[in-house]
């Protein structure tokens, strides 16, 4: 049988591993924190290898994430189904398995056996009460692993596992905000006789799905688009991410705003089934003398004419996009005399617990003035978010039609 | 908690009622309830939000959520919404979802076999 460690030394390098995750919060990544999990896990159960498969909860897989003694895993990107296998057990009945013998009847990732692993123990890593992956150690030499030894890797799971759910949290929280910071466009494009300011604010913490878009076509029409995909984080910025690019190619397509809006609906349906989101999308003409608008449940724009009050567009409601097939999608027309400002919104500004929709669209006409798009968005920020922290991210777009003279 | 999603049956048809206030907080909930009380026994689930003071976007989406589900199951929704009416139809969603100002309205509408059609309170097109 294999040498084990005095208790003394076993409960040192459980503190050690417990002094790794709390120095990982701070400094290290989650592929950092990983390595030295298994370093250690290794070295306390005298094992040979060890191994981090982390759940992939959409496909329902485990994913091999990181490996000590059994770098292929990793590199080989393997995947196992949830309930098959041995890790996949382990993940399914949430609960510590043992194997004594490993072959292709046991285990069913090759990697294990050809590389001659003669022993398994795996546990669930567990955080939140959610299994969020697979911890195991293998031997090279027949070995008996004890229910001492699977309390020992259960104890560094258990120490690891909300480490590593709060990295991987934060590192989907880095990149929804990397990739939304790319896909919003960093100077908005000037036509002559038109103005046009934007902002985003993420909610609290957490980077949404919000976004707006500005571009030409061919043609001369000056477009701009802003949507908001219901949900949050990496998977709503993804699905906003995908949702801009098609548009954008719709446009190219056809010049019919509702035709754009239409093939977008049919897109998401087929391939993102189960994603809901709103879009305003509008078609200035070349001249920018009227626009042609078509909204899939989104609120409408606020039009505020030179020297007159603010007000909500009477822009024609249809249905939110990936809600039913085959939604009407009518299309307004406003025109547009010098000087007026549009200002596009999504539903983060203006809804706050508390105060009905119908108020906050009140505050909002109120802060809006016919002028300078960049006064405008600041007006308009300061007015209906302030200081306090808005629970939803907020996009807002003003596009302004320059006085004669100012173009 | 749970009453706050009250559900009864009446007959073929049910009615849920839905809490004063649905927003980012409590609507996954409500989606959760809503798409519970859409089954393929239900004829008519009418959403009663007449005690709804407050609704935002992310309660629509459950509403649509459950719209879809009901789509799945032939579950015809109707709601009842007073204070957040406004809401629901700014964002086009009465499109799909016929909406009454009181649950006996949509309740009377309910009652006759669904396949009634041609009635004016019915918002399908």
């Amino acid at each position: 049988m294999t040498a084990h460690l005095s208790p003394a030394v076993v409960q040192d390098r459980l503190r050690d591993i417990q002094s790794i995750t709390d120095v990982a919060l701070s400094r290290l990544s989650a592929d950092e924190l990983l390595a030295a999990l298994l370093e250690r896990t290794r070295d306390i159960l005298q094992a040979d290898t060890a191994a981090v498969l982390l759940l992939d909860f959409s496909a329902g897989q485990l994913v091999a994430t990181a490996a000590a003694g059994l770098e292929e895993e990793v590199r080989q990107g393997v995947r196992i189904p949830v309930g098959r296998g041995f890790a996949g057990r382990i993940a399914a009945e949430h609960r510590p398995v043992i194997f004594d013998h490993v072959d292709h009847t046991t285990v069913l990732n090759p990697i294990l056996w050809e590389k001659g692993i003669r022993a398994l123990m795996g546990v669930p890593l567990i955080a939140d009460g959610k299994v969020i992956g697979v911890l195991h150690v293998g031997s090279l030499a027949a070995r008996k692993f004890t229910t001492d030894d699977v309390e020992l890797l259960q104890m560094a799971a258990d120490r690891a596992a909300t480490a590593v759910q709060s990295l991987l949290i934060r590192e989907d929280r880095i990149a929804a905000a990397a990739l939304q910071r790319s896909l919003l466009p960093s100077a908005l494009p000037t036509s002559g006789g038109a103005e046009m300011a934007g902002r985003y604010a993420p909610g609290e913490g957490a980077v949404g799905g919000d976004w707006y878009d500005v571009f030409n076509l061919p043609s001369g029409e000056l477009c701009t688009v802003i949507g908001d995909v219901t949900g949050s984080g990496l998977p709503a910025a993804v699905i906003m991410g995908r949702m801009r690019s098609a548009l954008r190619a719709y446009a190219l397509e056809t010049r019919d705003p509702a035709e754009v809006l239409a093939r977008l609906d049919r897109k998401m349906q087929h391939f993102e089934p189960g994603a809901v989101a709103t879009v305003l999308y509008a078609v200035f003409d070349p001249c920018l003398e009227r626009v042609h608008l078509c909204s899939a449940g989104h609120y409408p724009p606020v039009i505020a004419r030179p020297a007159r009050p603010a007000e909500l567009a009477d822009v024609a409601p249809g249905l939110l996009i990936g809600a039913a097939p085959g939604a009407r999608r009518p299309v307004t027309t406003i025109d547009i005399a010098p000087g007026t400002l549009l200002c596009f919104y999504t539903d983060g500004l203006i809804e706050r617990r508390g105060r009905s929709v119908d108020e906050g669209l009140t505050v909002l006409c109120q802060a809006v003035i016919a002028q300078s798009p960049d006064v405008a968005c600041a007006e308009v920020m300061a007015a209906l978010v302030g200081s306090d922290p808005a629970p939803d991210d907020i996009a807002l777009l003003m596009f302004r039609r320059s006085l004669p003279g100012t173009g | 908690m749970f009453e706050e999603y009250l559900l009864q049956r009446l007959g073929p048809h049910a009615v849920i009622t839905m809490p004063a206030e649905i927003d980012l907080t409590n609507a996954d909930q409500v989606c959760q309830a809503l798409l519970a009380a859409v089954s393929p026994g239900v004829a008519v689930l009418v959403i009663d939000m007449s005690r709804t003071t407050f609704c935002d976007s992310a309660g629509v989406h459950a509403v649509i959520s459950a719209y879809r589900h009901a789509a799945t199951t032939g579950t015809q929704l109707r709601l009842v919404a007073t204070t957040v009416l406004r809401i629901f139809t700014i964002i086009g969603a009465d499109e799909v979802i016929p909406l009454y100002p009181t649950l006996d309205e949509a309740l009377a509408d309910a009652a006759p076999a669904p396949a009634a059609s041609g009635d004016p309170g019915d918002g399908r097109r």
